[in-house]
């Protein structure tokens, strides 16, 4: 076997490894049961070994724990007082002096007509009850992920380790750690603000780590010449040459924490704006959980522009200007004080927010039978067959007919034909695959063997970035295998597999149409931002309406947030080919489609590839959230641990969720390399 | 889950000086904090609660604070009472702290709740033998969906309450398949879709609950529940399952941190004794979800007219 092997291209062989395995566990399982299911009885009970070691922990630094929370009190009192109390006109002020001060009239507009529309909403106390919690937690994540920059700069052989945290801090669901964070810190909104510091500090973290290592060689000697200590070199040179990059994580970090605002809500000891959001999905009132998800989107928007002004050179705008702008709010404030109404008396908006609510209801009502049949489609012939396999899937009263043993081995025949075929014309590693993907859609994903998900991984992580890779994918799967979690996992890579991929050809086509149309994209462009930012609760509810509780809602709800980066990703891939490149082309006589396949969509392959990651990595994250429509994978194991306090339960499925992020991240990403190296970029 | 005994020990010590002199009242300078949970009927009993600790001189606070999360702060002494328990569906961390002696079971408060299988009036043109629970039977391909094929869809509760619709399906022997829900959010939208589209729909729900009047939702007459039903599988019409009834009645009781009694001796004493009926929190309930009014004051004007059902047990605990 292995003579033969050697001549072969990684790719080929790796698809050859992962077909042969395919087949044993095949043509064996059925005698051999536990080629097919992991023995219960070789797992280790993860969960409970977890759950003790963490309380155990949990126990000894728990009086610690207690007097950061009580201290943390004081400043989140402090600034929920400064925040609530200060009166709403002096509030409009101050950020649009900040605004002017920081972009001039287009900046101090953005911030009145934003929090003039968060006044509007109804929901100003609690918006201000949220900023205090982000001027809380912002600071401390900013602190903190300076540190973690510093310290991977200072001691290179630390780098490694920490970007390895800093990934599991970010893949890692933030419901999975709420328990042991609320046995630690307590409870109230103290726990919310580390909860959010926890998931800011990581985009800190990365863009100090950029800076430092871009800071000139020749400044730091200029630096190490004049004399001083490394931390005068480190505090006085290198952080202000990065200051620009920094400012770019300061913003990062800021909409990091105002995306968490919602999840710290689920604790509850705090009226902000999340635990509104919550109480009006739990009502099932579209319109008013989209005008308060609406306003957490103003606050994004508000706080990225102004934020990222900071990461920008910047002119200087007449600071007497500033001054009578806060005068200005100052005087009229004192002045109408006395009968100006109270912020939270206002509530203008109300009535569209009904509107809408009414909207979505005509629409369900209009089109009931419409979307069913859509639903139907997409169950009967896509995701039930991906997920339990054309042998359990097709059925007389979903397909019309019965699948039978024959017919499965029809469709081996036939796959085994085209892949034969596609090896003669000398695409070896194209024909396994054919052969590999025909066995996957007959048995469902759910129902894989573990020998052959162990070995495909390996395998793609062999080709993807050699040995270490494969060995990492494969150790890091055998561990959920372990720890019980197979099944549950299985459920979860399915459910997020098949958005990854939906997304990845819509996406994929979005952002080529954005890319190919300056008109397209100037449609794609808002709704992009938009789904990034509200909280996506929010579209559960019309989800939910549509297509009712289940696997398809689910997987709506997934895409309409993984989408976002591919198409993005797509289309500046696409539209940042070199010019040269596309005057060669147009040189040689290349139609416009040729350009697009043959130069524009290798050369942006990479960035492509790097959509795609993120798409993966934002799908695992919205299973937590999907959970809540009813799915059955990793994220319902987190909220039941949630619910029942179980730290191990927790910490378990939320390690499992990162593990198959963090394996399909670096596949990806060995992918995106290989091509880069390629492209010679 | 053994946890915090020492800090637990120590605050209730504390509370012991404090209480020196005004051994009726306790520490009525610190407020009371009753933790306000995520549906409007618990925002109601909490305000009823706090009224009346509020008319006996006390002050008050109202928290938010998640119902499956609040357990380890009422045991730590951050939140003091939640006023509406369901015991059908309370986390294992309040059984785990309540056996440490760390919160406390406060009585009940007499809400009489109901459970069950229940469905939008509109459904019962669709399965013409409803509300008995046998029509179910043929029904159940009315009920059938691409996830549930052949069967019949019971859209269950979520799965962190428990299974309480794929229990009584298989105990009855339905044809259904009970779908989890995955929030109570997804429950009222599946309440809402079904009533807008007129489309069949099987449901475990509950009440005092404003859905059941907004959207007219019927219950299915299933046989009596009994705790027979739940141990003895020959009890009920299918002789070798046990579950093949409704479900009991469920026990909605209040509870609190272990030290109140110390701390506030009145306050414990109101608390242990108030109740509240279905009567007077579902109205109470409709004007705040369905006329928009604020829970102030409604419960104010419910407070002021109906002074008979709560003043003798602030009397009798503070005179």
């Amino acid at each position: 076997m292995k003579s033969t092997l050697t001549g072969l291209s990684p790719g080929a062989r790796a698809a050859l490894i992962a077909l042969t395995v395919g087949a044993l566990c095949l043509a064996f399982g059925p005698r051999i049961p536990w080629l097919l299911e992991w023995p219960s009885s070789l797992t280790v009970p993860a969960t409970d070994w977890i759950g003790a070691g963490l309380t155990w922990f949990i126990e000894g630094i728990k009086p610690a724990a207690r007097v950061l929370s009580a201290a943390l009190a004081y400043p989140m009192g402090w600034a929920n007082v400064l925040f609530v109390s200060t009166p709403w006109p002096l509030m409009i002020g101050v950020v649009m002096a900040t605004g002017w001060h920081l972009g001039g009239w287009s900046m101090a507009a953005l911030g009145l007509a934003g929090l003039s529309f968060v006044l509007a909403s109804g929901y100003w106390v609690e918006s201000m009850n949220t900023l205090a919690l982000v001027a809380v937690s912002v600071p401390l994540a900013l602190i903190a992920g300076l540190a973690i920059g510093i310290l991977a700069n200072e001691v290179p052989s630390m780098k490694r380790a920490v970007q390895v945290v800093l990934d599991v801090m970010q893949t890692v669901p933030t419901f999975a750690y709420l328990t042991p964070l609320l046995l630690l810190f307590g409870f109230g909104p103290v726990v919310g603000l580390i909860a959010s510091a926890i998931y800011a500090a990581p985009p800190m973290a990365r863009n100090v780590i950029l800076g430092l290592e871009r800071v000139e060689p020749e400044i730091k000697e200029a630096a190490i010449m004049s004399g001083g200590a490394r931390w005068q070199q480190l505090f006085l040179v290198e952080i202000p040459t990065a200051a620009t990059q920094i400012m770019v994580g300061v913003n990062q970090c800021l909409m990091a924490a105002l995306s968490m605002v919602i999840i710290a809500a689920v604790i509850g000891g705090f009226e902000d704006i999340g635990w509104e959001v919550l109480l009006t999905m739990r009502k099932a009132q579209f319109g008013q959980a989209l005008l308060a998800g609406l306003v957490i989107v103003v606050f994004a928007i508000v706080i990225d522009r102004m934020s990222g002004a900071l990461a920008t050179e910047r002119r200087r705008h007449d600071r007497r200007v500033t001054w009578a702008i806060l005068g200005l709010t100052m005087l009229v404030t004192l002045v109408t004080w006395s009968w100006l109404p109270e912020a939270g008396q206002i509530s203008l908006l109300a009535p569209v927010a009904d509107g809408v609510d009414a909207g979505l209801s005509e629409f369900t009502k209009a089109n009931g039978a419409a979307l069913d049949s859509v639903k139907n489609g997409a169950m009967f012939y896509l995701l039930l067959p991906l997920r339990i396999g054309l042998d359990e899937a097709v059925l007389p009263f979903t397909w019309g007919f019965q699948w039978t043993a024959n017919m499965s081995l029809i469709f081996f025949a036939l796959s085994l034909v085209i892949g034969i075929a596609f090896s003669f014309s000398g695409r070896l590693t194209a024909g396994a695959m054919v052969v590999v993907f025909a066995g996957m859609i007959e048995t469902g994903i759910a129902n894989l063997p573990w020998p052959f998900v162990l070995a495909g991984a390996g395998a793609l992580g062999w080709v993807a970035g050699g040995r270490r890779l494969a060995a990492f994918a494969m150790g890091a799967l055998a561990l959920i295998l372990l720890s019980g979690l197979w099944d549950r996992s299985m459920l979860s890579l399915y459910l997020s597999g098949a958005a990854v991929f939906a997304c990845a050809v819509v996406g994929g086509l979005l952002g080529l149409s954005a890319a190919v149309s300056p008109m397209a994209w100037r449609v794609l462009r808002p709704v992009c931002d938009m789904l990034q930012t509200i909280p996506l609760f929010v579209f559960l509810i019309p989800v939910l309406m549509f297509f009712q509780i289940g696997e398809f809602s689910a997987f709506l709800a997934i895409c309409a947030y993984a989408i976002v980066p591919m198409i993005r990703y797509t289309r500046h891939g696409l539209v940042t080919t070199p010019p040269e490149l596309l005057e060669a082309a147009v040189a040689s006589g290349a139609t416009p489609w040729q350009i697009m396949w043959e130069v524009r969509a290798p050369y942006a392959a990479p960035t492509i590839l790097l959509g795609l990651n993120q798409t993966i990595l934002y799908a695992f994250a919205m299973l937590v959230i999907a959970a809540l429509i009813g799915t059955t994978g990793l994220g319902q194991s987190i909220y039941l641990a949630l619910s029942e306090a179980d730290v191990g339960l927790g910490i378990a499925a939320g390690a499992a969720m990162a593990i198959l992020a963090l394996v399909a991240d670096r596949l990806v990403q060995g992918f995106a390399e290989e091509r880069r190296a390629a492209l010679g970029l | 889950m053994s946890m915090l005994r020492t800090t637990v020990a120590g605050l209730a010590l504390a509370a012991g000086v404090g209480m020196a002199q005004a051994a009726e009242m306790g520490a009525v300078d610190e407020p009371i904090k009753l933790a306000i949970n995520e549906w409007t009927g618990q925002h109601v009993s909490t305000h009823v609660a706090g009224e009346m600790l509020k008319a006996a001189g006390y002050k008050v606070e109202y928290v938010t604070a998640g119902y499956m999360n609040m357990w380890q702060a009422m045991a730590d002494g951050e939140v003091h009472a939640a006023i509406e328990v369901w015991s059908s569906n309370v986390s294992d961390q309040f059984g785990a702290l309540e056996a440490d002696g760390k919160v406390a079971d406060l009585g009940d408060l007499e809400l009489a709740a109901k459970e069950g299988f229940a469905y939008p009036a509109h459904v019962a043109k669709l399965c013409p033998g409803l509300p008995a629970w046998e029509a179910l039977k043929a029904c159940a391909p009315v009920f059938a969906t691409a996830e549930t094929l052949p069967m019949g869809r019971l859209v269950d509760y979520p799965a962190d309450w428990g299974t309480p619709g794929a229990d009584r399906a298989t105990g009855l022997e339905l044809p259904f398949k009970a779908v989890p829900a995955g929030s109570e959010g997804a429950l009222i939208a599946e309440l809402r879709a079904s009533t807008e589209k007129q489309s069949p729909l099987l449901i475990v729900f509950w009440q005092p609950h404003w859905a059941m009047s907004a959207y007219d939702v019927q219950w299915v007459e299933l046989p009596q529940g009994e705790a027979a039903c739940y141990e003895d599988a020959a009890w009920g019409p299918n002789p070798n399952a046990v579950n093949d009834c409704d479900f009991i009645p469920t026990r909605i009781f209040k509870t609190g941190w272990s030290g109140i009694a110390d701390k506030w001796p009145a306050a414990h004493e109101i608390l242990s004794n108030m109740t509240l009926s279905v009567e007077a929190q579902q109205p109470m309930m409709g004007a705040i979800d369905v006329d928009g009014k604020a829970i102030e004051d409604v419960v104010g004007a419910w407070m002021a007219e109906n002074e008979a059902a709560w003043k003798p047990v602030v009397d009798a605990a503070t005179q």
